[in-house]
């Protein structure tokens, strides 16, 4: 999906080239809604503790005694996203479900990118008889429904939402690492590689300064839209009980309490499934928009 | 006498392939001394870059394998040097240039920066020595406002800029051999003048020896001190520039001069190519690899391989008719039946 390219009459003249990305990205709404959205998050998430009616994330504050008498009850102005059947608020179990989703959608992602990176450069750098084993061990990953792979793991690992992210970081490394593993072939390939060897620039600096550099593009890309479906597992394996533990708030345990009372009680579903949702959208969009913006080829009509 | 700085004696890289094993390079001898320029001639396939690279130490083995010869550097052998002497070597003693500047400079680094990075990687300099060495040298090859322009990125240069700024970051260690791989073919004519200017220019201020690799006879005349001709991974014919020009001894040679446009010989319109195709390096043709394409070609062509042979003092060429009396460029096909009998 791209968005309708708005053309400026007079293209300012760049001093960088992430100078020039920003601008093209600037110009995309969709990716610029999406990354409006993120940071929205954020905020919301980081500030939470300032003004949510429950305070979730520190149990001394909660107010038990009254709990019981809000179970279930329907959006009002005091809680605008209405209670659960604990009475609990479902506006602050979002805003604080938020922490749990963008900390494991970004510390998954890391985890993947580290592997996938480290991986990737050693298959596509050195090839050989490395890029074989390296490869036939991501079509050993990929072979494994996604799903089941990550319930065995956390079987392993036990529930916990650590144990969720490092699962979900240590499954999304074969997708990173081909992605690097084919843009840095391309790059190998490139003149200025060969240039940089005739410079007498040694493997590692040729690696770090020439090659990384410009095979990261896709990276970025495929990284932004991974923190997606990361937030998209954690609520997949959550809702499925092998996820994050209760009372913790997390989205896809909040669906799955919600399961009982889809008619009686639709909020109870609805918010958390419009939170994961947007956020996932919203990541899927800004990595749509980057990979425009950092698209070398679309560059030159800039 | 000057000093020798590079011997390559009967150097041959083969190369094993699926389909069979290439010669790339096949008994080539050369030599070059400081300050010389040598200008390697040749169709695509001939063996020119793949003699450039293994000078530099850069052919990839496997596939590429040294079956034979050497190549000194200052008398030492490249091809038993260590990894870790050859990229101190690369850049700093023999630095080379590539034949498209479009794609030879990184895009996502400031044109100063890569100047830079041979100080860096070979001198020990630091970022700021190195930055201001950076904009002299992009000002000794002629870029205007170097301060400023090492500080564009590659896609701000033009063409012909970025070969000055390729010719700036082989230069920047001042290495004692500088081997320029189709400089000029990817620039426009003029500014092909303007670059081969630029290396005279530079040779006569820093004394490095040249080697030009080139499938443009035109451009050798030029510059070059000494010519090879390479046909189909062998050397076909050795000399002096005036040499190959004026007395070229092999047909090969002859055909190359007929294919190029002349405008100071009179009547000289027509351009007369060389007849067929390079062969093949997985199959070539029995005999002189020429033969198919040779309009002298004998019978003793076909079965047997030319050596190298002196016509006059460092003027070799691999023909078996070669110096014979009445065997020169514009005598009729046919004449060799009754020279070489």
């Amino acid at each position: 999906m791209r968005a309708p390219a708005v053309t400026t009459p007079v293209a300012p003249t760049s001093r960088t080239l992430w100078g020039d990305a920003w601008r093209r990205l600037r110009r995309n709404k969709l990716a610029m809604a999406g990354l409006v959205w993120i940071v929205f998050m954020v905020i919301l998430a980081l500030s939470a503790d300032l003004w949510v009616p429950q305070h979730f994330g520190d149990p001394e504050r909660i107010d038990t005694e009254n709990l019981l008498e809000l179970q279930l009850q329907s959006p009002s102005a005091v809680h605008p996203f209405g209670t659960d059947r604990l009475g609990r608020d479902i506006l602050s179990r979002i805003v604080y479900g938020a922490r749990i989703s963008l900390t494991v959608g970004v510390l998954a992602t890391s985890i993947s990118i580290v592997l996938g990176l480290f991986f990737g450069a050693l298959s596509g750098y050195y090839g050989k008889i490395l890029d074989t084993l390296i490869m036939r061990l991501a079509d050993v990953f990929f072979a494994f429904p996604y799903i089941l792979f990550a319930i065995a793991l956390l079987a392993v690992l036990g529930r916990g939402y650590q144990n969720v992210f490092i699962a979900i970081g240590i499954l999304g490394w074969p997708s990173i690492a081909r992605v690097f593993r084919s843009s840095i072939l391309s790059v190998k390939e490139s003149e200025y590689v060969d240039a940089a060897r005739v410079l007498g620039a040694g493997d590692s600096r040729i690696m770090v300064r020439h090659i990384m550099p410009n095979a990261i593009a896709p990276i970025i890309v495929y990284a932004t839209m991974s923190i997606g479906s990361a937030i998209l597992a954690e609520a997949a394996l959550s809702f499925l009980g092998m996820g994050v533990t209760p009372p913790t708030p997390s989205w896809g345990l909040m669906l799955s309490e919600a399961r009982g009372f889809l008619f009686s009680a639709p909020w109870l579903m609805i918010y958390p499934g419009a939170a994961i949702l947007t956020t996932v959208l919203a990541f899927v969009l800004m990595g749509d928009g980057l990979r425009d913006a950092l698209d070398v080829k679309l560059k030159e009509e800039g | 006498m000057t000093e020798r700085l590079l011997e390559v004696d009967g150097f041959r890289m083969h190369f094993s392939t699926r389909d069979g094993v290439v010669k790339a390079v096949d008994d080539v001898s050369f030599t070059l001394d400081a300050g010389q320029t040598l200008g390697v001639v040749g169709e695509s396939g001939s063996g020119k870059s793949v003699t450039a690279l293994s000078i530099m130490g850069l052919v990839p083995s496997p596939p590429g394998e040294v079956v034979g010869g050497d190549i000194r550097f200052k008398g030492e052998s490249i091809c038993a040097m260590s990894e870790e002497r050859m990229r101190h070597v690369r850049g700093n003693s023999i630095a080379m240039i590539f034949q498209d500047p479009m794609t030879s400079l990184n895009p996502v680094f400031r044109v100063g920066r890569q100047v830079a990075e041979s100080l860096r990687v070979h001198k020990g300099a630091s970022r700021a020595e190195a930055d201001a060495q950076a904009v002299e040298l992009l000002d000794l090859v002629g870029i205007p406002h170097a301060h400023e322009r090492a500080r564009d990125y590659p896609h701000e240069f033009s063409g012909g800029m970025r070969q000055r700024a390729m010719i700036a970051m082989a230069l920047a260690c001042d290495p004692d051999i500088l081997i320029a791989d189709e400089p000029t073919t990817a620039l426009d004519v003029t500014i092909q003048a303007q670059i081969i200017e630029l290396m005279e220019a530079l040779q006569a201020r820093t004394g490095t020896a040249i080697i030009i690799i080139t499938h443009d006879l035109g451009v050798v005349a030029d510059i070059a001190d000494r010519v090879l001709v390479m046909y189909a991974g062998r050397p076909v014919e050795y000399g002096t520039a005036e040499e190959i020009f004026y007395r070229p001894a092999h047909p090969y040679t002859w055909g190359l001069h007929d294919s190029l446009p002349r405008h100071d010989v009179p009547g000289k319109s027509v351009l007369r190519p060389i007849e067929g195709q390079p062969p093949s390096l997985v199959d070539l043709p029995g005999g002189c690899a020429f033969h198919p394409r040779c309009p002298h070609a004998t019978g003793r062509c076909r079965t047997e391989v030319p050596e190298p042979r002196d016509i006059h003092s460092g003027h070799k060429a691999a023909c078996h008719y070669a110096g014979e009396p009445g065997f020169v460029r514009g005598s009729e096909p046919g004449a060799t039946r009754e020279v070489g009998a």
